[in-house]
This record gives C-alpha cells, sequence and structure tokens, in this order.
C-alpha cells in the first residue's frame, strides 16, 4: 500500500474539515480499507481516522426503535439484546457477515460504506467501468457472484449485509458533511449504477454517516444463502419485516444496491400470510431478473430466500 | 532490527520532535484525555507505545503498517502468523483487549493505547494455558502454522463462554482456516480446555503404557529368508520374505510393541501451541532484506525491455534481479532457434523481475517502480478452445516436463500436437472396444473436476543467505535435500557448500519441492546485496504460480457381465496442469480393479496459466471420482447394491474389511433404504482408492546416545504436519526402551543424515525403518543394555548408530498388483438442499490401511485432514480463470472456498491394520489415501440423495441445481 498521513481529528467536526481535503479518506473499523489501499484501488494521501470520535460510538433505544452510531462494530448489533429485539433482521444481517474476527472490528457505517467485492473491480489489473475505465469485466466474463437485477452498465452486487436488513427495517440515515447535515431514507443511499457508476452510495466529500435511526421492526429476518457455511459471501440473501402499514422486503446479492421487491410486499400487503403466500411472494420477488451467463442459479435462491425470510419474520418456521 | 534499518527509518523521520508528539498524542486519546487539535502523523515513521502482552513497547511506525507486521517485523513476535494479508484466513488472530481480531487488517495506530495479546503472551512462563495444553494433548494441530491464530480464537471464547457448546466453537474458530484439515480435534480440545485450570507444560503421555510393559523384541539381527506374519490383523498368515543382511529382526504383525501403535501427543506441540516454532517465514537474520517480485498481468506476453533504474533509486532498496529462466513449466524439447532475451510469459503471475529492500513495505514501493514493457500475445484459457486448430500455443514444439522430488513429471517423448500432448497410452489384455462390444453391460459417462490450488497458509518463501563460503537456505520445503540439489545445479555449487534449513513447513501438499523460483531469485538477490534476502510470496502469488491440482475431463467407459464382473475398463481423459504437463488421472483405472481387458489414454491441454505441480495424491481424487462414480452408475445398472459390485471386483484384502466395517458404522443398509419427503434430501454414498507403497528415495537417520545419558535423533527429513518427529522418538523409544518425550528429534537441515522427501505419503514409510536401525545400532555398541542411559554415561562417551532404509526387502510385492497397495474406504452421509442446492457433509466414516499404524493420534489427524481437503474439493475449490484475460479472477482466501469450521462433518476415522512385510518397521503412508476417496464419496452420496447424478466437480449450489432442473424436464 502507498505511503500516507494518518489523521486523528479530535471531534466530529474536525473530522468532517479533515475528510473533505482533497485526498482524504475516511476509515473506521478499516478492514476493507486496508484492502482497498494494498490493492491500490485507492491510494489516498490522507486517511482520517474516525475510530476513536467516541460521539459515534453509541447505541440506544428510543420509542421502540434504536439509534445507532456508525462506529457499533457488527459483532455488537449481532448481540445486543436491544437489536435483536427491536431488529432481530439486523442482528441476524451482522451475525452472518464476515468472520468473528472482522465482526470485531467492522463497524456499522464502515459496512454500508465499504466498496464491492467484485473480483474485477478488486483487482488492479482491471481498470472497470466503476474505477473510471470503458467496461465492466464482469457483464461478459466470470459473473456467477454478480447481479441479476439492474447488472446492464455494471453487474457488481452491493457486499454491504447490514444494508439489505436496514432497508427492510426502514432506516434512515443521519448524514454530516461539510455543507451540514442531512436525513436520508436508506433507500435513498444507495446509487445505481445509472446515475453514477463509479460510486455506490450519496455521500460527498467529507460527508459520513452519523447516526443510522431504525424503526421498530420486531416482526423482521435475515437470510443469507452461503455455499459454504464458515465465511462465505451470500449468492443470495433477503430481508423482511412485517409491520403495521404492511410488508418491506429487500434483496441482497442481488443488485449494486440493495434491492426492493416490490411485487412481494404488494402480494403480502393484501393477503393472510401462509407458506402458499410466502412461495408467491418469493417467486414474484425475482420477477423480472436479467441473470447474466453464469448467475441464472441465483434467481430461485433468492426466491427461496426471500420465502424463507418472509416465513421466518412472520413466525413460520 | 539492524542497525542499517534504524538509520533509514531516521531518514524518513523529518523532524524526531514531531513523531514524538504524535506519538504522545495518540496516548493521550486512548486514555480520553486529548488536549491538542487532530494532528496529523506520517506518512513517515511514527513514535508510538503499544501494550504487547503486558510490557510497554516503544517502536516507530509507518501510518500505513499493519499490526502484524510491526509485531512480527519490529518486536520480533512471530508467533502470529499472515495467511492471507486479507483477514480471510485468521492466521494472524490476534486479541485487541477482549476480542479477537485479524491483525493483518488492523492498522497499528489503531492498537495504541489497547491491550494486544498475542500467542505469545497466553503461557505463563513455560506454563502453558488450558487452551495451549488442550491443543497439545488433543493433537489439535497438523503443520502447526494457524494453530497460533485458532488458539487465540479459541483462548478469546472460553475468556468470554466458559463452558461453550460445539457450535459455539465451531463458531469461533469460523474465521481460521486450517488447510491440514484439524478442525475436529481443535473442536475436542477447546471443549476439553473450558473451565480447566492451568496445565503445566507436561510431557506427551498419550495411552502409554509403563515403560516395562509389553515384552521387549529379540533384537538378533536377522537375514536371509524368514517366515513374517503379514495380511490384514485378524487374519495373518505366514508369508517368506527375505529380509536384507544385517537388518534387525522385523516388526511383523504379530510383533507385541510397547510405544509404536500408542496415541502419543505431538513432542513438538508445545512449540507450535506457543508460537515459539521458528517456520522458515518466522526466520529473522542481521541484516536481512526483504524481496518483492514484479510479476506478468499478462497471461502470455513476450517481454521486451525490464528497467530497474527506478526503482534501485527508491528509498531502502539494495538490489534488483531480473530473471533469466522459470521453474515449473514444461520445458521445449528443443531448444528454439531464435532465442528470446527473457522467458516469455505463459501465465499471469509469471515472476519477471525482483527487489530487496531494508523493509518489505519498501520493497512493495520499488516493484511498483519497475517498468516492464510487455509485447502481449493471444492466450489460451480454456480447455476446449485451446484445443482447436489455430488456437494460440502455449509452446512451439514438442515438451518435456522435468520431475521434482515429490513426484510430478510426465512421461517422456510422448507426441504434441497443438497445445495437446499425448496420448499416454496403457494397456492390457487385449482390445478393449471388442471387450466393450461383447460386455453384458456397458455404462458410459464423461466426468469432469477442474482446477485446485494447494493452498498451504504458509506461502511458499525462502530466506536465502549467500556467503562466499557456502550459502544457506530457510526455504518452507517439503524436501530440503530436493531444495539444496536445485540450487547447487542452477548456482553450479558443490553441494557442500549449500546449507538448507526448514525446521517446520507450514503446509505443502505437494507443491513445496525444489528451490522455486522464489529460491532462486532471493539468492541472487543475497549474493548481489551481499546481505540475507527473504522472499516470501503473497496469497494471489501462491494461487497462480507455485502450483495446483490439475483439471480432468474422463471419459470412461465399463464393461461388465450381467452378474457384475468388469470385463473392460476403456478411459480416455484430458486435463490441463496449464504450462506445464502432468494432468493424468488414470492410476485409480488402471489399480484399482483387475478387469480382464483395460486400456487408458492420458493427455495434456497446456493453457496459459499456472503450472501444476504434485498435489496430495496426484490424479488420484480425480480419476477415484471418475471412475467411482462410475462404478455407482454401473451397480443402478445392474441393479446391484455398490458395495456388492465392489466386493465382486476388487481383491484387496484390507479394503474388503474397510468395506465392511464402515458398511456397519455408518448404517449402510439402513440410510441406502432411506427416502426424504421435503425438500431437504439425505443420501448416503460410497467410494474407495487406493495408494502406492514408494520405494526410491534415499532414507538415513542417526541415534545418538550422549555421554550424559540424553537421546537424540536426527534427520534431514521436514516436517509438513504428519508428525514425523513423534513418529521417530516413538520408534527410538520403542528400540531403546525409553519415552517417546525423552527423544530430542532434530529434522529439517541438510547437515543430517538425508531423509526422506516428506511427499508421496513416503515419509513415515521410509524414515522409521532407517531410525530403528540407526537405533537398534545405537543400542548395539551399549551391548544391548536394557538401561541405555545409564550405560552411556557409564561408558562415558557418545554411541552413535546411524541407519539407511533398506530397499531390498525381497518379494513383499508377492501379492498381485492389486492387492499390495495402500487402501482406503470412504462413506459420506449428504444433506442436499434441492430448493438451494446447496450441500452439506453431515458424517464422514473414513476406514484406512496403513500398514503398521505408528501414532494413532497423528493418524486420526492426518485421516480427519484428508476426509476435509476431500469435501472441500468436492463441494467448493476451483480456480476460476478470467478467459479474456487468463487472469485468475479468485486468487484469495475469500472467493476461493476453501472448507471451515462449520462445513466440517463428524468424522469417524478407522485404522485397520494391514502388514506387507516390506521394512523392519513395515510401515505405509496415509497423507495421500486419506484424501482419494472422498469427492467420489460425497458425490455417490449426492446421486443417492437426490436421485441425480453429478458427473462434474466441485458440486456446487448452481450445478446442483441445474443437474436437478435437467432431471424434471
Amino acid at each position: 500500500m502507498k505511503a500516507f498521513a494518518w489523521v486523528e481529528p479530535e471531534d466530529l467536526r474536525s473530522a468532517v474539515a479533515a475528510g473533505a481535503q482533497p485526498g482524504a479518506l475516511y476509515k473506521a473499523g478499516g478492514v476493507d480499507v486496508q484492502d482497498r489501499l494494498k490493492e491500490h484501488i485507492d491510494e489516498p494521501r490522507q486517511l482520517v481516522n474516525l475510530r476513536r470520535l467516541k460521539e459515534l460510538d453509541f447505541l440506544r433505544e428510543e420509542g421502540g426503535g434504536l439509534r445507532i452510531g456508525p462506529l457499533v462494530t457488527l459483532a455488537r448489533l449481532a448481540e445486543d439484546p436491544a437489536v435483536r429485539k427491536a431488529a432481530p433482521a439486523l442482528a441476524q444481517a451482522a451475525e452472518a457477515a464476515a468472520t468473528p474476527q472482522v465482526r470485531n472490528l467492522a463497524t456499522l457505517g464502515g459496512n454500508l460504506a465499504q466498496r464491492p467485492r467484485c473480483w474485477y473491480f478488486r483487482k488492479e489489473e482491471f481498470h472497470c467501468r466503476r474505477k473510471g475505465g470503458e467496461e465492466c469485466f464482469a457483464i461478459d466474463g466470470q459473473n456467477e457472484m454478480h447481479a441479476v437485477f439492474d447488472n446492464q452498465t455494471c453487474a457488481i452486487v452491493h457486499p454491504s449485509a447490514t444494508a439489505t436488513a436496514l432497508c427492510a427495517a426502514g432506516a434512515r440515515l443521519r448524514l454530516r458533511g461539510p455543507k451540514g447535515e442531512r436525513t436520508v431514507a436508506i433507500e435513498d443511499f444507495f446509487v445505481r449504477p445509472e446515475k453514477d457508476v463509479t460510486r455506490e452510495n450519496v455521500l460527498g466529500p467529507g460527508e459520513l454517516i452519523v447516526e443510522v435511526q431504525v424503526e421498530p421492526a420486531p416482526r423482521s429476518a435475515y437470510v443469507k444463502l452461503m455455499e459454504k457455511q464458515s465465511f462465505d459471501w451470500p449468492l443470495a440473501e433477503a430481508a423482511v419485516a412485517l409491520t403495521d402499514r404492511g410488508a418491506r422486503v429487500w434483496m441482497g446479492a442481488a443488485a449494486p444496491v440493495p434491492w426492493r421487491a416490490a411485487g412481494a410486499e404488494k402480494m403480502l400487503a393484501t393477503q393472510r400470510l401462509d407458506p402458499a403466500l410466502a412461495e408467491a411472494a418469493g417467486n414474484a420477488a425475482v420477477e423480472g431478473a436479467t441473470p447474466l451467463g453464469q448467475n441464472g442459479y441465483k434467481v430461485p435462491l433468492l426466491a427461496v430466500a426471500v420465502r424463507r425470510a418472509i416465513l421466518a419474520a412472520g413466525g413460520l418456521t | 532490527m539492524s542497525d542499517e534499518t534504524k538509520l533509514s527509518r531516521r531518514g524518513f523521520v523529518k523532524g524526531a520532535g514531531l513523531a514524538a508528539s504524535a506519538a504522545m498524542l495518540i496516548e493521550g486519546v486512548a486514555e480520553g484525555a486529548a488536549a491538542a487539535k487532530d494532528r496529523k502523523q506520517g506518512p513517515g515513521p511514527v513514535d508510538v507505545t503499544l501494550d504487547v502482552n503486558g510490557e510497554n513497547r516503544r517502536v516507530a511506525v509507518e501510518p500505513r503498517a499493519t499490526l502484524v507486521s510491526v509485531l512480527r517485523d519490529q518486536l520480533g513476535l512471530t508467533g502470529t502468523k499472515v495467511g492471507c494479508d486479507r483477514a480471510a484466513c485468521g492466521a494472524c488472530t490476534v486479541m485487541l483487549g477482549d476480542l479477537p481480531v485479524p491483525s493483518c487488517s488492523t492498522f497499528v495506530l489503531d492498537a495504541v493505547g489497547q491491550r494486544i495479546t498475542t500467542i505469545e503472551g497466553l503461557a505463563q512462563g513455560e506454563r502453558l494455558a488450558p487452551i495451549q495444553a488442550a491443543f497439545v494433548a488433543h493433537d489439535a494441530l497438523q503443520c502447526g502454522f494457524c494453530t497460533p491464530g485458532m488458539v487465540m480464537s479459541c483462548h478469546a471464547l472460553l475468556q468470554k463462554n466458559a463452558h461453550p457448546t460445539e457450535q459455539e466453537v465451531r463458531q469461533a474458530v469460523s474465521g481460521n482456516l486450517c488447510r491440514c484439515g484439524t478442525y475436529p480435534k481443535v473442536f475436542e480440545a477447546a471443549l476439553a480446555a473450558a473451565g480447566t485450570g492451568a496445565t503445566p507444560i507436561a510431557p506427551a503421555q498419550g495411552d502409554l503404557p509403563p515403560r516395562d510393559a509389553g515384552k521387549s523384541q529379540e533384537e538378533a539381527p536377522a537375514g536371509g529368508d524368514r517366515k513374517l506374519q503379514v495380511g490384514v490383523s485378524g487374519a495373518l498368515s505366514a508369508k517368506e520374505r527375505k529380509v536384507p543382511e544385517g537388518e534387525p529382526r522385523p516388526w511383523d504383525g504379530s510383533a507385541q510393541l510397547r510405544v509404536v501403535g500408542q496415541k502419543v501427543p505431538r513432542i513438538e506441540g508445545p512449540e507450535k501451541v506457543t508460537g515459539r516454532a521458528r517456520y522458515c517465514f518466522d526466520v529473522q537474520l542481521p541484516r536481512m532484506l526483504h524481496a518483492v517480485l514484479v510479476r506478468s498481468p499478462h497471461a502470455h506476453a513476450r517481454i521486451k525491455s525490464v528497467d530497474v533504474s527506478a526503482a534501485e533509486k527508491m528509498p531502502g532498496v539494495m538490489a534488483s534481479y531480473v530473471l533469466e529462466r522459470i521453474l515449473g513449466p514444461a520445458e521445449l524439447r528443443l531448444k528454439p532457434k531464435s532465442k528470446e532475451k527473457y522467458p516469455r510469459v505463459r501465465y499471469e503471475g509469471q515472476p519477471v523481475a525482483a527487489v530487496a529492500a531494508l523493509t518489505l513495505a519498501q520493497a512493495e514501493d520499488a516493484a511498483r517502480a519497475v517498468r516492464v514493457a510487455y509485447e502481449v500475445l493471444p492466450h489460451a484459457a480454456d480447455i476446449d478452445e485451446a484445443q482447436k486448430e489455430g488456437a494460440p500455443l502455449v509452446f512451439e514444439g514438442p515438451t518435456e516436463q522435468p520431475s521434482t522430488a515429490g513426484g510430478g513429471g510426465a512421461t517422456k517423448g510422448l507426441p504434441q500436437k497443438g497445445n495437446v500432448r499425448g496420448p499416454n497410452v496403457t494397456e492390457r489384455g487385449g482390445d478393449v472396444e471388442q471387450a466393450l462390444a461383447s460386455s453384458a453391460v456397458v455404462h458410459e459417462a464423461v466426468y469432469r473436476t477442474e482446477v485446485q490450488t494447494h493452498s498451504a497458509i504458509e506461502t511458499h518463501g525462502v530466506v536465502a543467505d549467500w556467503r562466499d563460503d557456502g550459502v544457506t537456505l530457510y526455504e518452507s520445503t517439503q524436501g530440503i535435500h530436493s531444495v539444496q540439489d536445485e540450487i547447487a545445479t542452477l548456482f553450479d555449487l558443490p553441494k557442500s557448500k549449500v546449507h538448507v534449513v526448514c525446521e517446520f513447513t507450514g503446509g505443502g501438499f505437494g507443491a513445496k519441492f525444489g528451490a522455486g523460483n522464489h529460491g532462486v531469485v532471493a539468492l541472487h538477490l543475497s549474493r548481489k546485496a551481499k546481505r540475507p534476502v527473504r522472499l516470501f510470496l503473497d496469497r494471489r502469488s501462491e494461487h497462480v504460480s507455485v502450483g495446483n491440482r490439475p483439471s480432468s475431463i474422463q471419459r470412461l467407459r465399463l464393461g461388465a457381465s450381467k452378474d457384475g464382473e468388469l470385463v473392460a475398463i476403456s478411459l480416455k481423459a484430458l486435463g490441463s496442469a496449464g504450462c506445464a504437463a502432468g494432468a493424468g488421472c488414470a492410476g485409480p483405472a488402471k489399480n484399482l480393479y483387475p478387469a480382464k481387458v483395460l486400456r487408458t489414454e492420458e493427455s495434456d491441454v497446456f493453457l496459459h496459466a499456472g503450472p501444476a505441480a504434485a498435489f496430495r495424491a496426484p490424479g488420484h481424487p480425480q480419476g477415484a471420482f471418475g471412475l467411482e462414480s462410475a462404478m455407482d452408475e454401473l451397480a443402478e445398472k445392474l441393479g446391484l447394491d455398490p458395495l456388492a459390485l465392489r466386493d465382486k471386483n476388487d481383491p484387496h484384502p484390507a479394503r474388503r474389511e474397510e468395506r465392511r466395517i464402515g458398511a456397519e458404522r455408518i448404517g449402510w443398509k439402513d440410510l441406502r433404504g432411506r427416502e426424504d419427503k421435503g425438500s431437504v434430501k439425505r443420501g448416503v454414498g460410497f467410494a474407495q482408492g487406493l495408494w502406492y507403497n514408494f520405494d526410491g528415495a534415499p532414507s538415513s537417520a542417526e541415534v545418538l546416545v550422549h555421554d550424559d545419558g540424553s537421546v537424540e535423533c536426527r534427520s534431514g527429513v521436514a516436517d509438513i504436519g504428519g508428525g514425523i518427529r513423534t513418529a521417530c522418538a516413538q520408534v527410538v523409544a520403542e528400540v531403546l526402551g525409553i519415552r517417546p518425550e525423552e527423544v530430542r528429534v532434530r529434522i529439517g537441515d541438510t547437515a543430517f543424515p538425508q531423509g526422506p522427501p516428506s511427499g508421496g505419503s513416503m515419509t513415515t514409510q521410509m524414515l522409521t525403518p532407517a531410525v530403528r536401525l540407526a537405533a537398534e545400532r545405537a543400542k548395539a555398541r551399549l551391548d544391548g543394555a536394557q538401561d541405555v542411559r545409564a550405560a552411556a554415561k557409564k561408558l562415558g562417551r557418545t554411541v552413535r548408530g546411524y541407519g539407511e532404509r533398506a530397499r531390498d526387502y525381497g518379494n513383499w510385492n508377492d501379492g498381485d498388483r492389486f492387492s499390495a497397495t495402500i487402501g482406503g474406504a470412504q462413506f459420506a452421509e449428504v444433506e442436499v438442499d434441492t430448493e438451494t442446492g446447496i450441500v452439506r457433509v453431515l458424517r464422514v466414516v473414513a476406514v484406512h490401511d496403513c500398514g503398521r499404524p505408528v501414532n494413532r493420534l497423528a493418524l486420526e489427524s492426518q485421516i480427519n485432514g484428508g476426509v476435509i481437503q476431500g469435501i472441500s474439493y468436492a463441494l467448493h475449490e476451483r480456480r476460476i480463470l478470467d478467459l479474456a484475460t487468463g487472469r485468475m479472477v479468485n486468487a484469495d482466501l475469500e472467493h476461493y472456498r476453501i472448507a471451515g469450521s462449520k462445513d466440517v462433518p463428524r468424522i469417524d476415522p478407522i485404522l485397520i491394520e494391514h502388514y506387507l512385510g516390506r521394512s523392519n518397521t513395515d510401515v505405509s503412508g496415509i497423507g495421500e489415501p486419506a484424501t482419494v476417496p472422498t469427492c467420489a464419496a460425497v458425490a455417490n452420496a449426492v446421486a443417492h440423495a437426490t436421485g441425480v447424478r453429478l458427473r462434474t466437480l466441485p458440486m456446487t449450489p448452481a450445478r446442483v441445481l441445474a443437474a436437478l432442473k435437467g432431471a424434471r424436464s
């Protein structure tokens, strides 16, 4: 990795100022940043360390929901009783991510803002569209781990498991940048390739997540399907929350952003939940999929993941 | 740290004052007493204090430094390893506070102000922590390279949860990869350690009977023809064997032994669980430089120029080297007419040049400054395309593949057309087409396997030290003598001036023989820089450039009579060993079942991809997958039980017994009859394999009984995790009437008598006869004293016995070629989720023979490991090449999937004894046999579970779903 300067900001305000400098890169847990620096995907001039900012490390219940600081680790999310109660899907997603060691370092903010694991993106030799190049090497290349929706420009899948869960839970993100604060619904946080292929989210220079607000979603569940049962990336994932206002059904490992299964939501909104409906909703979730050469198998897997997540959220398993 | 390093660091630091205040700032923040504004540190070194194992260590670090690099390279704490450098394998696990973290992916500055506990911090002086003692007692380690990380993860779990369940242990180590497959014993050890108090570092006790138990053998030297008890234990019979002159009385099937055959915890266990074991990866010499290779990003290219001038001017750079030849690929039979200035690039990742600098980071920076101009050429990356006319040629003419000490190589003089070399034809018993035509039942199918990479957690590497009076290489290898041979040849040095040392090898699996390109390069750099040079590959290089198991496409035809007698076997196999030859896989077809007529054709297809190397039973797992799948399919056609078909056709006496024992243990009859209604289907499958008792390499040892009564055994063999030290100690202890832990075993040094290569399942079978002979001779020099140690003291001088393994034991191979091999029979129970295609192996019963078992504990570990590697091969492992560029896209431990703790089934390793009367210890090997049948057993179980046959490995969810879909439509 290329040498860089390390900035230890005193507080959030100075972190934002430092992060807005050209050539600056934020790091929290630093796991994904390490990978990118080692692969020369990023070569920052200065790394702004957020990890010691106590004001970003909090987790509290509020009105049945949660307020989570971006520095809360995945390990804590997985174990915290408040999270398990208010948003089981989030706890399950955190628990299923990465390895036990990584979960002790990796933070919620970092997990949401991590960059894709696409094996072309991760190799310096492939100057792909997401890195400003001309081509997506996956679309006609090795794409078994790639997107089955929204995959015509760039076929990455969004790597964040907690993103899928938070979309289902209906989270909002409080962001702070040089121009001040804003709050966005989590589904508006992610950027589709058609809009800007070089980024996965709306964070501008110096902007960072300062709080994740989670509505109570006690009837929620997350399902991850893996080839291997110890440390593997998902072949398909789904998170479902059943609320008084209807169902929220999201898929991960499906598209460059967390992918809403609107068809499934519609079915769940109007009919009584039973295994047959869950199966129909699973099938509806994958309608319109556009699989590539090698990832057609993911379509039925996503349908199964959705069905199982619905059943789990509804207490029917 | 060397003086030079210190100097250069000072050169970096812009002002000592800045560095000091920066360090204070970080500490201040950690204590919650920050007063200063945010400060920028680096990019040069920053002075910090780290709290490591309860000690404050001041050290100057670059902000980009990882915690593990500082622990190892600057603080000398080499117990913590690096396997992938990407937080995927857990070898680097340390604790920050109470939490295990991957220190390869932790910035060292993040660790400032936190309690850091490394493997070195667990033991209290000589007292092992309970988890460490349990790891030793339960043999929860093989090569031991992943062990420190595994111990840390277990330790962290036990700190938090004193009484974990097995599921919790599996979860806790799910981020720790063990390529030897030691998981079952890790689970045992962690559960045993739960709640126990501190255990002193105790000598290995095992299940040894007391010293005076059992009757000592009569040790009169034997010679000439003798009647030995041979055969499968329980059904021994007397057979005549010609025993060479000067050999001790053979330990045949009737021998009553005291120590050999017991369960003995490894004598080096304490070193491995404390991080004290010094792998070559850990060797740090004064003034040592770090080297990094420059690699081709192209699969096929002509190198036009290499410019190292900018790199040489980079900070800390002391030497550079441009490669003149490449070891590993096949070689043109005839020298090409027009010689190219640089070696042709034939695979992505082929080394082109290297630089050596004071630190690894400097070397990495400099390697990026080397300018290489390539003329990129069209490449062949797909085995089907590469066979077509007009495909880009990997070699312009016919080739040969030199072999290594660990096997590999390819049959000489085969024809070559385009990228296809072969066929290598074997024929027996007549015309196979006629035999097939006249067979009552014929089964024909094509079976495919993909490329598997060895993926030892310790990558290939070396510390090379060129001195004018002789060179020393600390090379991670399975055969120190093969490194010595290669270096002596390539550098035109007498062997007397080539010293090779390897105390511990962090896994090899067949890929670590010879010096390798890295060894040659490091030695050149050392010669140039006049300093020791350390060069270890990164994970990506390990995947692409130092070996793999070739792919295979096997067209098999089996002809049988109506009642199931095999009449004909025909195999046409193609495979690719990349830019090397040696993809044959006909071993099982040729040697498992004596069909009347046999014809096998094996061809290599060259690709622009990394060269293959011997890999745990070369050719056999893939060959067994084809043949044993086909046998099951044939059984179905014949309406026979798969075991009945084997019973009819397999003359191997041990395997017959193994099938019987295994079928009973797993409950074959019940499980075969089972039907599942739901979408999750269970099934049980069987497969068997064979391996060979190689007889070739020299093997010698010496045993010293010192004048103070201490006992030492020495041999130039490598410990790759099979437990050879302990086996040697057991044999010496047996002969001398002492305990194994009273024998100091020193290995891994060419200064010792030449040991066998640690490959080919040869290590224990070849070395124990030499060790026994050496011990017998030492004892004889003490007039056969009951208490040899007292006798040596009394004598007042050190007594030495030297032994070489006799290579002319007579007529042991007097059975037919099918029955004097090593067997092995495995049963697998699987669960297939037919909705997702995800396969889980629930249970494996593995019944094996290895002649005389020496250390039953280590043997169980090796069987577990073979099974786990086989499961991983069956379900997950494959090299994925981007066809457009020929680059491997999953050259990591994240998308190159290796079975982990939660993928491991319950395994029942069962040993039977099978004596052949082939050496004075009558030991056979286990390392390879244990992995041969697993993938086929799993495939047969999947077929039984689903009713659908998968003829391609690995059986990924995509393939399982496609097969199920194909069966429905």
